[in-house]
């Protein structure tokens, strides 16, 4: 099938939390395959944004043909996003990026998100439903919080921080995890947040960080491979070379990416 | 009668419509939504005679209308390039111009006479006016001397036409695209991006890594179309045009201010579809008002 502009309709588009605003977009046609950890590049309906904004798809429905996105007010961009009403058409393309890789072998998934890197978590249930889930959390705060009902409802365990304890346990959710990682044993580690947060967890994580999959939230210009400025600092044979996380990417081996850039 | 095919120093196009260099990769990944013939042309991303990492992170920053980019030419090198993608491109049923960027002048030299050999590429689009690579790129494009340097001596290793493309960056436009011509150039193409800046006002940083990076989009179109215009009425030589088209009436606007060509760079980023659709869009309105467009270049009236 060649790749094209799909024109979504937007079932809802709401303030779920502070700043923070969940979306519902609908195709007229077969969106194709998506698989957990991709992402939707989304035209805003202005004039003067000539960016798309790449955002994780969260959660989708093959039949519904809908997918959903979380997003957090950070500029104008979203600002205007933010403005865009039920029933009014975006462009965007999607599904983009490798996402994650799930094995068949896979059994026990730990999920980890941080802030709204947990929006990528919800759609890795969804895309691959037999396996079992480990999912642990961490958020500011309780008003900041994000698809947590969806995951309670598609994780064995959930595990929910907050830095100010208005929800779950107070801290940093790297605790639960510490307190946790030997008894599950996971197959496989997913997880999505902010580069601080994966600085920690190569710690956290140690002798599983070869099964740990991050994805990594870069500026972004064309999604699609050409342009070149979503550059990643990975590992090589000659010490490092610049993958895109549009293509390459978003989703890389916790091992492989150079975390100080 | 209608005619959307246009000549550049001897090579002709189906249609003014040309993929500016950096925008569009080696034309893979936009084959992906629409056949390349479409196109008049594509012009590749910067080569360089050897693999180039390109600037850190970040590399973009967005801007009213624009964005700056500072991606510093990563490219897999010339051999790459010539071993992997030249042929695919060329039988994709489009004119390929290889954008070319060296550090030196005999760095150009045998980035040009190695490409020269290429029969895949049609035209060389000598890229002097990098604004976000150390060296090379931009030193030569800035003073008329050396654009008329490093063109005569490309020129001698030159078997393909050459287009020398010119930054916006300069004292007087007009001299650098003489310089060109006296060179011995065959064509020129402007303009480059625009040197900026964007800053993080709450970090008190530059967003980009490299802290400068060229603007591009449709906030510099005007400042595009002024350029087109001078060099126009300042060389006989044949203009492609650039900066911030993104429809049809923009291609026209360049032509009438004397672009023989247009290159359509950012439109690209913003949507995939921009370069096929102008073209569809513009090969419509030739067809229906029955116009030769070679015609309307630089019909500008202006008493």
């Amino acid at each position: 099938m060649a790749k094209k502009d799909f024109t979504l309709k937007t079932l809802c588009n709401e303030r779920v939390g502070d700043g923070v605003y969940k979306m519902v977009l609908k195709a007229g046609e077969d969106i194709g395959e998506i698989k957990g950890g991709q992402f939707i590049h989304i035209a805003l309906p202005d004039k003067t944004h000539i960016l798309r904004r790449p955002f994780c798809i969260a959660d989708f429905s093959k039949e519904d043909r809908t997918v959903t996105v979380y997003y957090a007010i950070i500029g104008d961009g979203t600002k205007v996003l933010s403005r865009v009403k039920a029933g009014e058409s975006v462009k965007a393309l999607l599904p983009l990026g490798n996402g994650f890789t799930m094995k068949e072998e896979y059994r026990k998934v730990m999920l980890i998100g941080g802030g709204m890197g947990t929006a990528v978590l919800p759609a890795i249930p969804t895309a691959w439903a037999d396996k079992e889930y480990y999912t642990f959390l961490g958020f500011a705060k309780k008003e900041k919080m994000i698809a947590i009902n969806e995951l309670t409802d598609r994780s064995k365990e959930i595990y929910v921080a907050t830095d100010d304890g208005s929800y779950g346990r107070k801290g940093f959710v790297t605790e639960a995890i510490a307190e946790n990682i030997e008894r599950i044993d996971p197959d496989v580690i997913m997880v999505c947040g902010p580069e601080i947060l994966y600085k920690v967890l190569k710690k956290t994580l140690e002798g599983y960080t070869d099964r740990t999959y991050i994805s990594l939230e870069k500026r972004m210009g064309c999604g699609i491979g050409a342009c070149l400025v979503c550059n990643c600092k990975i590992k090589s044979a000659d010490g490092m070379k610049y993958l895109r996380a549009c293509v390459d990417g978003p989703v890389f081996n916790m091992d492989e990416v150079m975390l100080d850039e | 009668m209608s005619d959307l095919k246009v000549n550049i120093a001897g090579v002709e196009f189906n249609n003014p419509i040309i993929t500016a260099s950096g925008t569009f990769g080696f034309g893979r990944e936009y084959a992906e939504f629409y056949p390349l013939s479409a196109l008049g042309g594509v012009c590749t991303k910067g080569l360089t005679n050897y693999v180039k990492l390109g600037n850190p992170y970040p590399r973009i920053a967005e801007t009213p209308m624009g964005m700056i980019n500072a991606v510093g030419l990563q490219n897999p090198g010339a051999d790459a390039f010539i071993k992997n993608d030249a042929e695919w491109l060329k039988k994709q049923g489009t004119n390929v111009i290889a954008n070319v960027a060296g550090n030196s002048i005999e760095d150009y030299c045998a980035i040009v006479e190695k490409i020269s050999d290429v029969p895949y590429v049609d035209m060389i689009e000598l890229n002097i006016s990098c604004p976000n690579v150390k060296e090379g790129g931009m030193a030569f494009g800035v003073l008329p001397k050396s654009v008329e340097e490093i063109t005569k001596n490309v020129k001698k290793y030159a078997k393909k036409p050459i287009i020398v493309k010119l930054s916006p960056n300069v004292a007087n436009i007009k001299d650098n695209a003489k310089s060109a011509e006296a060179g011995g150039a065959d064509a020129i193409s402007l303009i480059n991006t625009v040197s900026g800046m964007a800053i993080d006002w709450k970090k008190r940083r530059p967003i980009l890594a490299n802290v400068n990076g060229g603007l591009s989009g449709p906030c510099v179109k005007p400042i595009a179309l002024k350029m087109v215009w001078d060099c126009y009425n300042a060389v006989k030589l044949p203009i492609i045009g650039l900066g911030g088209i993104t429809s049809y009436e923009d291609v026209l606007e360049f032509m009438i201010c004397g672009a023989s060509a247009v290159e359509i760079g950012t439109a690209n980023i913003s949507d995939p579809m921009a370069s096929y659709n102008i073209a569809k869009d513009l090969e419509r309105y030739v067809a229906d008002n029955d116009i030769d467009i070679n015609l309307l270049v630089g019909s500008l009236i202006t008493d």
